[in-house]
């Protein structure tokens, strides 16, 4: 589903270069769950965002689904439709209603008609438990709500793969729970997801494979079972002594 | 914090509004006692006339003609002249402004009677011109601004340049001068219409500043819609056009509006390439009524009318548009 290859991505600011992604290589397969553990600032983020486009990387390669994202000729948009993302900051469109978020791109990316785009985005609402808020603003949902509309809105674009990059880290501790089901349901039914998370519970619950990045290296993968009781790497065993 | 101000002003609000009064009758009181000063006798009864007023209307017979029938018809009377070459016209006339009897022969050009009705006068004909003067500029300026804006922050260079050259060549000059050029140059080498180089002068005044509030607008919405929008696998037009205008308009309303009233003031300078606009109608009506003071001050009325019924508009579109705050 998704086939990374020494990929690096690097920025440039104030005179010095800060290798981001440092030649990482890893799969995911259809169904997989893969968790991305790491200290902050190693990485987690920009290689996800590399996942879909957001950010270009210097060289390497990324196939998702069969379309290279290196290659010229690959259109992003269709990479993108195909990809769905959850932001840690959730995004919402704050013009729109709920409703509205979830049915425009459905609408105005995949061309369908108001009547199917509105059912979707019922069903969807309805699966992460808050039906009852479609004509709301999202400023007057509580984060965990918009948090939810944001993964409604993702999943109705009927992605393949989801990611998720730290989507429990702008929550109050109460709402983190409601939000987490969502992704365990997901998880349970299938879905490929990327999930940048602190949450060690959910890794060691949902993983199927945990991935640990230092200084945009992928220093160490594994099941999360020998991740978490038997690092081999010592720089992990450093990082999980102090989150754990 | 701010709630504790209102709530101790309770006193405090009496004495501003006894103040507010107090400083409004003297500043009356004292334009008052410098009109006094200087003699002048206000005439404010000639003002209303050029607003409004009655014009009478002579009906003359074409040529040499016999008066067939007199129907009155209450307040009209209805003449049929029987011309000598066999022909018959009809006229309709004020009965009480007739000037012709039954069987008397005419003259070409002889008077058959008069009819009255009301006329636009010219402040409110000058009024008209610098409503939609200034409409159209600002419909220009609103294009203009849009895709400046864009070029200033597309990742085109060319694109780029141009739009902040446009900005800082239209900024940077006075808009009298910009008319002048505009009427005088371009107008000349491209054989335009006097109203046509005022649209485009203001237009693209207005484009430029417009750019910058519209630049400003778009910069200001957090990066993370975007990439929402991408991410749903949006193109960046589709994201512009659906996510990120939507928000930028909301939040540029304000700015906007003040440079669309800014564009109705504005637009009293093009009566120097002898527009006939409010302003210039104003100054063609002191030359006949002599009543310079109360004219300023009616034309000054008309453009506050204008300029607050746009303030009141855009009120009313922010009201509706923070229904998602
Ligand atoms: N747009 C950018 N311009 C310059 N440097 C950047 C940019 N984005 C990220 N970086 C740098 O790249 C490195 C990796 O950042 P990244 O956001 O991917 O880390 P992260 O693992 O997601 O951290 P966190 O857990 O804090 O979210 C950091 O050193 C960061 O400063
Ligand atoms: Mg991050």
């Amino acid at each position: 589903m998704i086939d990374a290859r020494n990929v690096v991505k690097t920025f440039h600011g104030r005179g010095q270069v800060v290798r981001a992604v440092d030649d990482v290589t890893t799969a995911v397969t259809k169904g997989e769950v893969v968790v991305i553990i790491g200290p902050s600032g190693s990485g987690k983020s920009t290689f996800l965002r590399c996942l879909n486009g957001l950010e270009t990387f210097d060289s390497g390669h990324i196939v998702i689904d069969g379309m290279d994202l290196a290659a010229k000729k690959t259109d992003i948009n269709l990479v993108r439709r195909e990809v769905g993302m959850v932001f840690q900051q959730f995004n919402l469109f704050p013009h729109k209603t709920v409703l509205e978020n979830i049915t425009l791109a459905q609408q105005v990316v995949r061309g369908r008609k108001p009547a199917e785009a509105e059912e979707t985005a019922r069903k969807l609402l309805k699966k992460v438990g808050i039906a009852e808020k479609e004509a709301e603003y999202p400023a007057r949902l509580s984060g965990g709500q918009q948090q939810r509309v944001a993964i409604a809105r993702a999943l109705a674009m009927n992605p393949k793969v989801m990611l998720f990059d730290e989507p429990t880290s702008a929550l109050d501790p109460e709402m983190v729970g409601e939000v987490l089901d969502v992704m365990k349901q997901l998880a349970r039914e299938g879905m490929t997801m990327v999930v940048v998370t602190h949450e060690m519970g959910f890794a060691r619950e949902v993983a199927d494979r945990v991935l640990f990045m230092d200084a945009g290296k992928l220093v160490e993968e594994g099941i999360p079972s020998e991740i978490f009781s038997n690092p081999k790497e010592e720089r992990t065993k450093i990082f999980l002594n102090q989150v754990l | 914090m701010r709630k504790d101000i209102i709530l101790n002003t309770g006193n405090t609000q009496i004495y501003s509004k006894l103040l507010l009064a107090a400083i409004l009758i003297l500043a009356t009181a004292g334009m008052w006692g410098a009109t006094a000063r200087v003699d002048y006798t206000w005439r404010w009864e000639r003002v209303p006339q050029y607003f409004l007023y009655k014009g009478e209307e002579a009906h003359k017979a074409a040529q040499d003609a016999k008066v067939a029938r007199i129907q009155p018809q209450g307040k009209s009377t209805a003449v049929t002249l029987d011309y000598d070459d066999g022909t018959q016209e009809q006229f309709v006339v004020d009965t009480d402004a007739l000037k012709v009897t039954q069987g008397e022969t005419l003259f070409g050009g002889d008077t058959v009677g008069f009819t009255s009705s009301w006329h636009v006068g010219p402040l409110i004909k000058g009024l008209w011109v610098t409503f939609w003067l200034s409409g159209l500029s600002g419909i220009l300026g609103l294009a203009l601004g849009l895709v400046t804006g864009l070029c200033r922050i597309s990742k085109n260079y060319t694109l780029r340049g141009l739009a902040s050259l446009y900005v800082e060549l239209i900024r940077g000059t006075p808009l009298l001068v910009q008319i002048f050029i505009f009427y005088f140059f371009i107008g000349t080498v491209l054989n335009l219409d006097r109203m046509v180089a005022g649209v485009g002068a203001l237009g693209i005044f207005a484009g430029a500043y417009i750019a910058e509030i519209i630049r400003a607008g778009i910069q200001s919405i957090p990066r993370g819609q975007m990439e929402a929008a991408r991410s749903l696998g949006m193109t960046v037009p589709q994201a512009m056009r659906h996510i990120i205008l939507p928000q930028a308009f909301k939040r540029t309303l304000p700015p906007l509006a003040g440079q669309f009233i800014s564009l109705i003031k504005d637009s009293s300078l093009v009566s120097v390439i002898a527009i006939t606009d409010l302003t210039k109608s104003g100054r063609e009506v002191i030359t006949s009524s002599f009543a310079t003071f109360e004219v300023w001050f009616t034309v000054a009325a008309l453009y506050l009318i204008v300029t607050s019924l746009l303030s009141q508009v855009v009120f009313w579109m922010e009201r509706r548009l923070s229904v998602s705050d």
